[in-house]
C-alpha cells in the first residue's frame, strides 16, 4: 500500500485503512489511497467491487465501520457537512429534475449551496462555455438527449465551484463518440485545478483520463499507481494475438504447444519476451499446417491485464 | 434558509409543469363537492342529543313521562338541564342538537288545550335541524293525542303549540352552506397528505434525494422546503375550492379571513405531517400514494367532512373525535355558519396545534432515522 502515499502534491483526500460492512458482507476492506490536488484518480473495478460505496462514504452519504478519512484537511466524521460543500458529486444515474429546464436545475443545486445570485450566473457561464451547457440551457430536461442530460448532470454538480469533484461511472451506457467527448470535458476540469475521483469498469477510461489508478477487487485495493507504470509492472510483457477458425482452434494449439498460451473470448494469446522476433515464426508454421490466421497482432499490456494478472479474472467479465 | 426555499420553489414548479396533476387538484375536490351536494340532501336516520329543561316538575308525572317517552324513540338522547343558560350554554358548544323547554304550569295548560313548549333547534346542520324539528312535532302530537284519549275518552289532534326558534344567527341555512366548509377541509386532507407523500418518496425513488443528502444542508431543511411546497400546493387547492364553490353554489357563509387562515393552516399541517410520516415509511411511491389516499379516503368519512358525523353510528363518532381534521372541519363551519369567534375556536385551535406538533415530529424523527440508516 505504499504506492497509495506516492505522490508529491498536496493531499486533498485521504483515506486511510477505510472499512465498510453491510450486514456480513464486508463491502470495503481496509482501504487506503489519497488524491493529489488536481489530479483525475480512478478506482477501476468490476461491479461490486466497492468504488461506490467509497465514493458514497466521501459525500457523506454512507456512515463507515472504521477508517479516517480526511478530505481537505478535515476529518470527515467531524466536519460532513463542510466536506460536503467542498464536493461536487455526480452518481451514474442522472439526477435533474424531467420537468424543469436545465438552468432551473441548476439553480436548485446552486440553493443547496446556498450561492448568491451573481455567483450564480458567473457559474452558470462557467458550465455552459466548459461543459457545453449553454445551448440548451433553457430546454426541459424531458427534451434533451442522452449526452445532453449527463452533461447537464455533470454541470449541476459543479455548479458550487466544489475543488473536487466525484464522478461515479461517468460514462456508463455511452456510445464510444460522446464517451471520448465526456473525457474531453473530465480533463478540461483538471486545467480548472479540480480534483477528480472516478470510478469506472472501462479500462480504456482509466487508462485515457485518469493520472492515477487504483484496481479494486471485492474491496480491496489490488494495486494503485500510473496506468502505465502498472501495464509495465504488472500487466507483463506485450502479448501475441491470433485469431483462427473456431473448428481449427484446437489444431492451432496442438501447433503452438511449444508457447505459453492462454485462451481469451476467441482469441489465443501467446505470452513471450520478444514477440516481435517469434511472430513470424507462428504464423509460417499455422499455414505449413494449415490453419488460416484471420487475425495475428502483437498487443501491449492493457489494464485489463493487469486486472487477470492480480486476480485470475477478465474485468469485463463482471462488469 | 435559501436551500428550503430552493426546494420549495423546485417543487411547486413541478407541480404546476405537471398538467395532469393541477388538472385533478382541481377536478376532483369540484367532482366531489357536486356529488356529495346531490347524494346527501336528503334525510338519514341518525340519533341526537336533546336537552330538555324542565321547569314544570309536575306531582302528576307528565313531564317525567314526556323526557321517559322521547328516550324511548330511540331517535334522541336526552339530557337533563335545571335551567336554560346551561342548555344553551351546550347547545352553541354542539354537545345537544336541540333544547326543549318545558314552561311552569305546563300541566294544568294541557288539561285546558293551551299548553305551550319552547323548542330550540342547532340551525347549523339543516338536514340534523330538519330531522330534530320533524322528530320532536312528531312526538308531541302523538303524546297529546294519548293524552286526550286517556283524560277524556275521545281523539283529539291538535298538537300542543311549539315555539320554534334557530339557534344560529343569521340567515337561513341550506345544504350547500353546510357542505362547502365541509369540502373546504378536502384539501386540508388530500391535498396537503398526497403531496407531502409523494414528495420524498419521488426524490428517493427518482435517486434525487441523494443529490439533497450530498449536498451541506441540514435534513430538516429538506423537510421545511417540501412543507412550505406542499403548503402553497394545499392553498391553491382551497382558493380554488372556495372560488368554484361561491361561482357554481353562492353560498351565504362568513369567510372570516382571520380565523380561517389559522385552521386552514393548522389542518394543512396536520395533513402535511400525515403524509411525511406514510412518506418515509413507503417503500415506492406507488405504495406511498396508495397508503395516503386510503388513508385520506377512509379519514373523511369520519371527520364529518361532508356530512355530520351523527350520522356515524356511535363508535365511529368517538373515532373521529380523535382525528384532528375533524376539529378542522368543525372549526370552519363555526366559523362559517355559526360565525363562531376566536373564543369560541380556542378548543379546536389547541387541538390542531398539539396535534400538528406530535404529527410533525414523529416525520422529522423518521425522516432522520431513515437518513441516518
Amino acid at each position: 500500500m505504499d504506492q497509495s502515499y506516492s505522490v508529491c502534491g498536496r493531499l486533498i483526500i485521504e483515506v486511510e485503512n477505510l472499512v465498510k460492512h453491510y450486514g456480513e458482507v464486508k463491502a470495503v476492506d481496509s482501504v487506503s489511497f489519497c488524491v493529489e490536488e488536481g489530479e483525475i484518480f480512478g478506482l477501476l473495478g468490476p461491479n461490486g467491487a466497492g468504488k461506490t460505496t467509497i465514493m458514497e462514504i466521501l459525500c457523506g452519504l454512507r456512515r463507515f465501520n472504521h477508517g479516517k478519512v480526511m478530505i481537505n484537511g478535515f476529518d470527515l466524521t467531524k466536519h460532513s457537512r463542510k466536506i460536503r460543500g467542498m464536493i461536487g458529486f455526480c452518481p451514474q444515474e442522472t439526477l435533474l429534475y424531467d420537468l424543469l429546464n436545465v438552468r432551473e436545475n441548476l439553480a436548485f443545486s446552486a440553493s443547496l449551496y446556498s450561492l448568491s445570485s451573481r455567483k450564480f450566473k458567473e457559474r452558470v457561464e462557467f458550465v455552459s462555455t466548459v461543459l457545453g451547457v449553454g445551448e440548451f440551457l433553457n430546454r426541459r430536461v424531458e427534451k434533451l438527449s442522452g449526452g445532453m442530460k449527463r452533461r447537464a448532470n455533470l454541470a449541476a454538480s459543479i455548479i458550487h465551484d466544489p475543488p473536487i469533484v466525484i464522478l461515479d461511472e461517468p460514462t456508463v451506457g455511452f456510445d464510444p463518440n460522446i464517451k471520448r467527448e465526456f473525457w474531453e470535458l473530465i480533463k478540461n476540469l483538471k486545467s480548472y485545478r479540480k480534483t477528480v475521483l472516478l470510478s469506472t469498469h472501462d479500462m480504456h477510461e482509466a487508462d485515457e483520463i485518469c493520472d492515477r489508478v487504483a484496481i479494486m477487487d471485492k474491496g480491496k485495493i489490488a494495486a494503485l499507481d500510473k496506468p502505465h507504470v502498472l501495464k509495465k509492472t504488472i500487466g507483463g510483457e506485450p502479448s501475441i494475438h491470433i485469431r483462427v477458425k473456431e473448428s481449427q482452434k484446437r489444431k492451432a494449439l496442438q501447433i503452438l504447444g511449444e508457447y505459453k498460451s492462454t485462451v481469451i473470448d476467441d482469441e489465443i494469446r501467446i505470452f513471450t519476451v520478444n514477440p516481435w522476433e517469434i511472430m513470424n515464426e507462428m504464423s509460417n508454421k499455422l499455414s505449413a499446417q494449415g490453419v488460416l490466421t484471420e487475425k495475428i497482432e502483437i498487443v501491449d499490456p492493457t489494464l485489463e491485464d493487469v486486472f487477470i494478472r492480480l486476480t485470475g479474472r477478465k474485468l469485463t467479465e463482471e462488469s | 434558509m435559501n436551500s428550503i426555499i430552493g426546494i420549495a420553489v423546485k417543487d411547486i414548479k413541478t407541480f404546476f409543469r405537471e398538467k395532469g396533476t393541477v388538472f385533478w387538484t382541481i377536478a376532483f375536490p369540484v367532482m366531489i363537492l357536486l356529488l356529495f351536494t346531490a347524494i346527501f340532501g336528503r334525510e338519514i336516520p341518525f340519533n341526537a342529543t336533546i336537552g330538555v329543561v324542565d321547569y314544570e316538575k309536575d306531582s302528576f308525572g307528565v313531564t317525567a313521562s314526556i323526557i321517559s317517552g322521547l328516550n324511548e324513540t330511540g331517535v334522541f338522547t336526552i339530557r337533563d338541564f335545571t335551567d336554560k343558560a346551561e342548555a344553551m350554554e351546550e347547545l352553541n358548544a354542539t354537545n345537544v342538537r336541540a333544547v326543549i323547554i318545558i314552561p311552569k304550569n305546563f300541566t294544568q295548560k294541557l288539561y285546558v288545550s293551551q299548553a305551550s313548549l319552547e323548542l330550540i333547534v342547532d340551525g347549523t346542520n339543516p338536514d340534523v335541524s330538519r330531522l330534530i324539528r320533524d322528530g320532536i312535532k312528531t312526538f308531541f302530537s302523538e303524546f297529546y293525542k294519548q293524552f286526550y284519549y286517556q283524560n277524556y275518552g275521545i281523539n283529539y289532534t291538535e298538537p300542543i303549540t311549539l315555539y320554534e326558534e334557530v339557534a344560529v344567527v343569521g340567515q337561513q341555512i341550506g345544504y350547500k352552506e353546510n357542505i362547502v366548509p365541509g369540502m373546504l377541509t378536502y384539501p386540508l386532507l388530500f391535498s396537503s397528505m398526497v403531496v407531502s407523500t409523494g414528495a420524498i418518496v419521488f426524490e428517493r425513488e427518482k435517486g434525487t434525494l441523494k443529490k439533497i443528502r450530498a449536498a451541506p444542508i441540514h435534513p430538516i431543511n429538506m423537510l421545511f422546503g417540501k412543507t412550505l411546497a406542499a403548503l402553497f400546493q394545499t392553498t391553491v387547492s382551497i382558493i380554488v375550492m372556495a372560488s368554484l364553490a361561491i361561482v357554481l353554489l353562492g353560498p351565504r357563509l362568513n369567510w372570516n379571513a382571520p380565523l380561517l387562515i389559522p385552521i386552514f393552516f393548522l389542518g394543512s399541517m396536520n395533513g402535511i405531517a400525515l403524509g411525511l410520516i406514510i412518506s418515509c415509511i413507503g417503500r415506492a411511491p406507488q405504495e406511498a400514494s396508495n397508503a395516503a389516499t386510503t388513508i385520506a379516503i377512509v379519514l373523511q368519512f369520519f371527520t364529518g367532512m361532508y356530512f355530520p358525523i351523527d350520522y356515524l353510528p356511535t363508535y365511529m363518532q368517538q373515532i373521529g373525535r380523535v382525528i384532528p381534521m375533524t376539529y378542522a372541519a368543525q372549526a370552519l363551519r363555526d366559523i362559517m355558519i355559526r360565525n363562531a369567534t376566536l373564543n369560541n375556536l380556542i378548543l379546536p385551535m389547541l387541538t390542531l396545534t398539539i396535534s400538528a406538533l406530535i404529527l410533525y415530529a414523529i416525520g422529522v424523527l423518521l425522516y432522520k432515522r431513515w437518513v441516518e440508516k
